[in-house]
């Protein structure tokens, strides 16, 4: 059967569509009865059949690897629950996708939800949880309407609540809504969120969720595209999988494209097959107005920024060879060895008319603003970095304030409790190491803090 | 002359227990040539003091920490929302919540019940930290704690639109300041009249609209986009602005 999409929201032919196929689809709804009519929830069915260790085995064959942001494999993560376990196992679901220049969770939870409540069954049975919550960010009011409209309906076909389809299987889900804090992302920040609380991470060791998790038992926390992908992982088998994207980096992933570019979207491919060249000028329909693309953010704003006219050295050894930035692949591997990350795969595009110290500053108000407070470094270093990009942009910064805002970034990471220390960091140590000249000319050293008597007396000598 | 408060004992328990929080005035541009201007903000600034300073050797300060934290100001969207009360459906929606988690967890119900409180009422008033406090079994302390961590919590009335918009950086490279701008003239909102960071909504002096810069709304693929109480609208350039509260307009 072929699938038609709404117009002008037809896939790009180097697409892979696996999580997004029903989104922007014609004549498709977020109902149970349109999911079921494609064999919806047979995934379901067959999984119950397996036994929980098959499943997990499944989704360590397909190597498939986290979708929020550090791409962690998400079967190695469900084995680390501890064998002796006696405490009830939690699954949550992170929804709250805060990260700037990610918006792929979005159309999967308002368009499609049946496909991201299917997988969460499929990886409760494997993990052994009977009560999953969905972790849903404020600013969806309307997903969290509708997912909890969706779990009812899954409710009413027993596919959720006691002995689902006859299995002797259990599982409750809940919706909780957070309320706008960036942090609430951090898997230990989320938990301790959902506990009722300021979220502020635990610490690892010894908090690692798999064994202290929410109210201190084990919790698998997953990315909302990652519980998708156990759907199609059911359905076309590990070995089938790993097969798609290329080795180490399998699969498929949403890339979000925004910022200066012709077509901005989201577009599902696999791994590793898309360099920045197809994805930008192919896929994307190069820059606006004739201008030229002066640099990339290649996974959410934490990921650090990529200058277009660069040239990488990837590889170890021998093996290393020179690389173009527009022939990069986005994977996770690659993308790493170019010294940033893969991400959330949220790709802020900027072109020629952009400043540079404009940019900069923009996202040091975010990190500002979203410091949860806990560990003193990322809460003081982010107020000053915004201080003192404020003042770069502005035009009233000296030289030396570049240099002072790069140490101010140093020495942030390493030191916090969770990564986002480091989100908040690496990007200003990116844009300092990348455009320095271009920071650096917007300051200028009649900005150097002068005393009244040394004005006075400057006043004084040049009249003389 | 305002009357001098009297030092009071105080109470840790009851968060609402706390004396009466003296009243602000609302309209900030009523005609007064005798008394001095009364303060921009309200709690931030420090009410004027009584002259005579042999009565009382050390004041208290005009309002605690605590106070100053838990403390609802009075804005023009007030009429818009009901004052606190705990009905019935509130009551109802409020154990299906707390059934939602284990029996000795009930705490984790904090969010949802603040959202419920938030929905209906508009903001969270002290009245209503009491409430969920009780509720669930906990010390105010811990849901003050969270009301004023999460930027999703409002201590104050909004408008009757309450707009967010997002101006994180695809958005601002997509004109989300020049939208708050032009929103803002619109609404005839004044947004540096208070300090963006303790106070980031303004609302309007009719009371119909109020705004605040959001952080990241997920959606930079169609960049600029802001949210109207909870309609999403994506794609909201700044030429669209008036056209965006026109549609309200029999709201």
């Amino acid at each position: 059967m072929s699938i038609t999409y709404e117009q002008g929201k037809k896939p790009h032919p180097n697409e892979h569509r696996l999580i997004f196929k029903n989104v922007d689809r014609r004549g498709w709804n977020p109902s149970i009865k349109r999911y079921l009519k494609e064999d919806g929830y047979e995934m379901l069915k067959k999984a119950l059949r397996m036994d929980p260790k098959d499943v997990i085995n499944e989704v360590k064959t397909s190597g498939l690897r986290g979708r929020g942001g550090a791409g962690f494999p998400t079967g190695i993560k469900w084995g680390f629950i501890p064998p002796d376990n006696t405490k009830p196992v939690y699954l949550i679901c992170n929804c709250d996708e805060s990260e700037p220049g990610t918006f792929k969770d979005r159309y999967i939870v308002h368009q499609d939800p049946h496909q991201l409540i299917e997988g969460m069954i499929i990886s409760a049975h494997a993990v052994g949880a009977h009560t999953a919550y969905i972790y849903i960010r404020e600013e969806f009011p309307e997903a969290a309407i509708t997912l909890e409209k969706a779990i009812q309906e899954a409710k009413e076909n027993s596919f959720l609540g006691e002995n689902i389809l006859g299995s002797g299987f259990d599982l409750e889900i809940y919706v909780h809504r957070g309320a706008a804090a960036y942090i609430c992302g951090e898997e230990t920040g989320l938990i301790e969120s959902l506990e009722g609380k300021r979220p502020y991470p635990r610490i690892k060791p010894p908090y690692f969720p798999a064994a202290i998790g929410l109210y201190m038992a084990p919790t698998i926390v997953n990315n909302v595209e990652s519980l998708c992908h156990v759907v199609h992982i059911m359905r076309m088998g590990g070995d089938e999988y790993v097969k798609l994207g290329t080795p180490r980096n399998s699969g498929t992933r949403i890339l979000c494209v925004s910022g200066d570019v012709e077509k901005p979207g989201y577009f599902e491919v696999e791994v590793g097959k898309i360099t920045f060249r197809e994805l930008l000028y192919d896929m994307c329909g190069g820059p606006k107005d004739g201008r030229e693309f002066k640099a990339v953010i290649p996974g959410g704003s934490s990921s650090k920024i990529l200058r277009c006219n660069e040239t990488f050295k990837i590889g170890r050894g021998d093996d290393a060879k020179d690389m173009d930035f527009w022939d990069i692949p986005l994977d996770f591997d690659t993308l790493a060895a170019a010294g940033s990350m893969a991400g959330s795969g949220g790709v802020i595009v900027m072109d020629d008319s952009r400043r540079m110290s404009w940019v900069l500053n923009n996202i040091t108000h975010f990190y500002a603003h979203e410091s949860c407070g806990q560990c003193t470094p990322c809460r003081e270093g982010s107020t000053w970095m915004k201080k003192v990009s404020d003042r770069i942009e502005g035009g009233t910064a000296t030289p030396t304030d570049v240099d002072t805002l790069e140490q101010i970034a140093y020495q942030i990471d390493g030191k916090t409790v969770c990564a986002f220390g480091e989100a908040s960091s690496w990007p200003v140590e990116a844009m300092i190491d990348k455009f320095r000249d271009e920071l650096v000319g917007e300051t200028s050293e009649d900005n150097n803090f002068k005393s009244k008597e040394r004005i006075e007396q400057e006043k004084f000598l040049s009249s003389v | 002359m305002r009357p001098l408060i009297v030092f009071q004992p105080i109470l840790f328990f009851k968060v609402s227990s706390y004396p009466e929080v003296p009243e602000i005035p609302a309209d900030q541009n009523a005609d007064d040539s005798e008394q001095p201007a009364p303060p921009a903000d309200g709690i931030n600034t420090p009410l004027p003091r009584p002259v005579d300073r042999t009565a009382v050797e050390y004041l208290p300060p005009t309002l605690s920490v605590l106070e100053q934290n838990i403390h609802s100001a009075k804005t023009p969207g007030e009429k818009f929302f009901p004052s606190f009360a705990v009905t019935e459906g509130l009551e109802e929606k409020a154990n299906e919540r707390i059934a939602q988690y284990p029996e000795d967890q009930k705490r984790s119900a904090v969010l949802p019940l603040l959202h419920e409180v938030q929905h209906r009422f508009g903001y969270i008033s002290p009245e209503s930290i009491d409430w969920v406090a009780d509720k669930l079994d906990i010390e105010p302390m811990k849901v003050v704690e969270v009301v004023t961590f999460y930027p999703g919590f409002r201590q104050k009335a909004p408008g009757k639109l309450h707009i967010r918009v997002c101006r994180t950086l695809s958005c601002a490279m997509g004109g989300s300041y020049e939208l708050m701008d032009k929103l803002c003239e619109i609404a005839r909102i004044d947004r540096n009249a208070s300090d963006p960071h303790k106070d980031p909504i303004a609302v309007s002096p009719c009371g119909n609209y109020s705004v605040e810069f959001a952080e990241c709304l997920a959606s930079c693929g169609t960049a600029p986009v802001c949210l109207v109480n909870d309609d999403f609208h994506e794609g909201v350039t700044c030429d669209k602005a008036k056209e965006l509260l026109n549609s309200y307009q029999n709201a």
